[in-house]
C-alpha cells in the first residue's frame, strides 16, 4: 500500500511541475482576457518561439548539441523575454489595434490565423526536424522521503510563484496595473479619466507575450523535445484557465495545478490500474473542460458576468 | 403560402443546376487530366455540404464551432460501420448516419445553452479531440488509427464507382444542401437564427425560444456535417482518424470566413475559393520556393491559408460574397457611385 502511496505522491509532485507551466500559460490568456476581452488562442504558438529563441540563443553559446549550464539558461531565458517584448508589440500593433470594435469571433479568428502563420513560419525557419533541448541541471534530483522531485522542477514550480506573485502584485497595487484594472471594466470610462488605453493595451500584449516566452523555455527541457507541435500544447491550458475561472489570476494557478495533477495520476497510476482510462488520458482535460462549462461556467475563482443590454 | 418567399430570387437554380451537369463534360473537352479536376470537384461538393451548415451554425446563429471536423468524422465512420459491418443499405444509411451526427450536434448545443462565444469555440474544439480519441479507442469496429476501407455505395441498384459517378452523387447532395439551406435561412426558422445572432435578448423579448432554436441550429449543422461525412467516406473509400484532424476544423472556418460569413453563397464560394487554392495553386508556389531558395518542405500551405485567413478577416471581413455584392452595386449605379461607400 505504502508504494502506491508513494506512486501518487510522486505523480502529484509532477503533476504540480507541468500544472505551473499550465498555469503559466493561462495566465498569459487571462492578462490579455482581462484587459481586452479578447482571447489569444495563439498563446501556444507564443510560447513556442520563446521556446525556439531560448534553445537557438543556447546553442550560439554552447555549440550544437551542448549541454546548457545555468547561466547561459538564464541568458538565453532573458534573451527570449526581450524578443517577446518585440513580438508582443508587434501582434498588439497587427491584430489588437485594427480590431479593437470586431466582434469575438473575427477577434478569435485572427488570432487562430496568426498561430497558424507562425507556426508554419518556424518550421520553415528552424527546419522540419524536431529539437532536443537539454536541462541547465542534467540529471539532478532531491529525494524526499522516497519522492524524487527534479531540480528542474523545482525551478519551475519556483519561477511560476515567482511571476504570477509579481503579476497579482503588479495588477493590484501599481498604477499600471490599476491603469488596466480601469480598462478591462470600461475602455471608454478609462481613457476619459486620462487612462492611456492604447499603451495599456500595448503592454498587456508584452507581458502576456513575455510569459508565454517563460513558460516555453521552462517547458521545453522538462518535455525533451522542441518542435511546431508544442503550440498546441498551449491549447491545453484553455481548460486550465477556465476551471480557475476565467480573468482571475489565482484562478489559473488553481485551475493549472489542478489539471497537472489529474493528468498526470490519469496517465500514471489510473491508467496502470484502469485499462480504460488509459483511452483517455490525453483528452482527459477537455473532458474536465467540458464538465466544468456545464456545470459551473465560472469555474472555481471566478465571478458571474451580468451583460447588460 | 404565395408571396412567403418574395424576396427570393429563384431564377439563379435552373442556372446552377445546368452548370453543376455541364461541369464534367466542359473539362473532359478541355484539359486531358480531367479526373483529377473531378476528384477536385467530389472534395468541393463534399466541403460545401459542410461549410453551408457551419455558416448556418456561426454565421447565422452566431455560435462558434471549432470541431466541426468531429461531426464529419461521426457521419464517415457511422456510415461506414453501418454498411460494411452492419449490412445496411446504402440509401438507409444516408439518411441514418446524418441525424445520428445531428444528434451529436444535439448534445453539444446543450452547453452551448449557457455559454458562448470563446468558451463555445473551446467545448466544440473539446469535442472535436474528444471524438478523434474515441475513434481510436473504439478500435473493435473503427480499426484504431490504422484507418477503415470503405466499400463503393450502391443506391437503386446502381454501384456508384468512380470520379464520374461519384461526381452526380456529391454534387446531387451539394445543390440540394444549397438550395434547401438557402429557402430555410429566408423562412421563419432562418429569421429566427438571424435575430438571436444579433442579440440573444432582443430575440428572446419578441418570443422566440432560444433553447429550442440553438439546439436546432446545432442539429441542422451536424446533419450537413454527417452528410458530408458520409459521402466522404463512401466516395474517398478510405477513412483514417488523420483525415479528421482538428487543423480541418479549423480550414472550414477559414473556407466560411473567406468566402463571407453569414451568406450561404459565401461559403460556397470561400470553398471552392480554398479547395482550389490547396490543390493548384499551392503546389505551384511550393515548388517555385524550393527552386528559389533550396528550403527543406516547410507548411508554406498552412502559412498560406494563415496569411489568406489573417488578410480577410482584417481587410474584407464580409468575405467574397461581399465584394461581389460591391461590384454589383458599383455597376447598377454606375454613373452615379458616391465614392465614400466603396472605400
Amino acid at each position: 500500500m505504502t508504494s502506491l502511496f508513494t506512486d501518487i505522491s510522486q505523480e502529484v509532485v509532477s503533476g504540480i511541475a507541468l500544472g505551473s507551466i499550465y498555469a503559466l500559460i493561462a495566465l498569459g490568456f487571462i492578462l490579455i482576457y482581462k484587459a481586452t476581452e479578447v482571447v489569444n488562442f495563439a498563446q501556444g504558438e507564443l510560447m513556442m518561439v520563446g521556446a525556439y529563441v531560448n534553445f537557438f540563443l543556447i546553442q550560439a553559446f554552447t555549440g550544437s548539441l551542448g549541454v546548457p549550464t545555468i547561466w547561459t539558461f538564464i541568458f538565453g531565458l532573458i534573451g527570449s523575454m526581450i524578443f517577446a517584448v518585440i513580438f508582443g508589440w508587434f501582434l498588439d500593433m497587427i491584430i489588437n489595434r485594427p480590431m479593437r470594435d470586431e466582434p469575438v469571433f473575427s477577434i478569435i479568428m485572427a488570432t487562430i490565423s496568426i498561430g497558424i502563420v507562425l507556426r508554419a513560419l518556424v518550421g520553415l525557419i528552424a527546419g522540419p526536424m524536431s529539437l532536443v533541448p537539454k536541462s541547465p541541471f542534467g540529471g539532478a534530483y532531491i529525494e524526499l522521503g522516497g519522492i524524487i522531485i527534479s531540480v528542474l522542477d523545482l525551478f519551475i514550480i519556483g519561477s511560476a510563484v515567482v511571476l504570477v506573485s509579481v503579476f497579482y502584485y503588479f495588477f493590484n497595487r501599481t498604477r499600471w496595473g490599476i491603469a488596466m484594472q480601469a480598462t478591462s471594466e470600461d475602455p471608454i470610462a478609462a481613457q476619459l479619466m486620462g487612462v492611456p488605453v492604447t499603451k495599456v493595451y500595448s503592454l498587456v500584449w508584452i507581458f502576456a507575450a513575455i510569459v508565454a516566452a517563460v513558460s516555453g523555455v521552462l517547458l521545453a527541457p522538462r518535455a525533451a523535445i522542441l518542435d511546431t507541435n508544442m503550440g498546441f500544447l498551449g491549447l491545453k491550458a484553455f481548460p486550465a484557465a477556465v476551471l480557475g475561472g476565467f480573468g482571475s489570476i489565482p484562478g489559473a494557478i488553481i485551475g493549472g495545478v489542478i489539471l497537472g495533477v489529474i493528468e498526470t495520476i490519469s496517465m500514471g497510476t489510473l491508467s496502470f490500474h484502469f485499462s480504460w482510462v488509459k483511452e483517455i488520458n490525453d483528452i482527459i482535460v477537455w473532458i474536465v473542460l467540458i464538465a466544468v462549462l456545464m456545470i459551473k461556467p465560472t469555474g472555481i475563482m471566478g465571478t458571474e458576468e451580468i451583460k447588460k443590454v | 403560402m404565395k408571396g412567403r418567399y418574395q424576396d427570393e430570387n429563384l431564377k439563379w437554380i435552373p442556372a446552377l443546376i445546368a452548370l453543376v451537369i455541364l461541369l464534367p463534360f466542359m473539362l473532359k473537352g478541355m484539359t486531358f487530366s480531367y479526373k483529377y479536376y473531378l476528384y477536385i470537384l467530389n472534395t468541393i461538393g463534399i466541403y460545401i455540404i459542410l461549410t453551408v451548415g457551419l455558416d448556418i451554425l456561426s454565421g447565422y446563429t452566431g455560435l462558434i464551432s471549432l470541431g466541426h471536423a468531429g461531426f464529419l468524422a461521426i457521419g464517415a465512420y457511422t456510415s461506414a460501420i453501418l454498411v460494411d459491418q452492419v449490412g445496411l443499405p446504402f440509401g438507409l444509411s444516408l439518411i441514418i448516419s446524418p441525424l445520428i451526427a445531428g444528434l451529436f450536434g444535439f448534445v453539444i448545443g446543450f452547453p452551448a445553452l449557457r455559454i458562448s462565444g470563446m468558451y463555445l469555440g473551446l467545448t466544440t474544439m473539446g469535442f472535436g479531440f474528444i471524438i478523434r480519441r474515441l475513434i481510436i479507442a473504439l478500435r473493435e469496429w473503427t480499426q484504431g488509427s490504422g484507418g477503415l476501407v470503405v466499400s463503393s455505395p450502391e443506391l437503386f441498384g446502381f454501384t456508384i464507382k468512380g470520379d464520374w459517378a461519384n461526381y452526380f452523387l456529391v454534387w446531387t447532395f451539394a445543390v440540394l444542401t444549397i438550395v434547401a439551406s438557402r429557402r430555410m435561412m429566408k423562412s421563419k426558422i432562418g429569421r429566427a437564427f438571424m435575430a438571436i445572432r444579433d442579440s440573444e435578448q432582443a430575440a428572446e423579448a419578441s418570443g422566440i425560444n432560444l433553447a429550442q432554436y440553438k439546439m436546432m441550429s446545432f442539429f441542422i449543422s451536424g446533419v450537413f456535417a454527417g452528410l458530408a461525412g458520409v459521402l466522404m467516406a463512401h466516395t474517398n473509400h478510405f477513412i483514417s482518424t488523420d483525415h479528421f484532424d482538428n487543423m480541418l476544423s479549423i480550414y472550414f472556418i477559414i473556407m466560411v470566413l473567406v468566402g463571407g460569413i453569414g451568406s450561404i453563397y459565401g461559403a460556397v464560394l470561400g470553398t471552392i475559393f480554398i479547395v482550389f487554392l490547396e490543390n493548384l495553386i499551392v503546389p505551384v508556389i511550393e515548388e517555385l520556393l524550393h527552386a528559389m531558395f533550396q528550403v527543406e518542405a516547410g507548411d508554406i500551405e498552412s502559412l498560406i491559408f494563415g496569411l489568406i485567413m489573417f488578410l480577410f478577416i482584417i481587410f474584407q471581413p464580409t468575405g467574397l460574397y461581399g465584394m461581389w455584392l460591391k461590384v454589383r452595386i458599383y455597376w447598377k449605379l454606375f454613373p452615379f457611385n458616391p465614392k465614400q461607400r466603396f472605400t
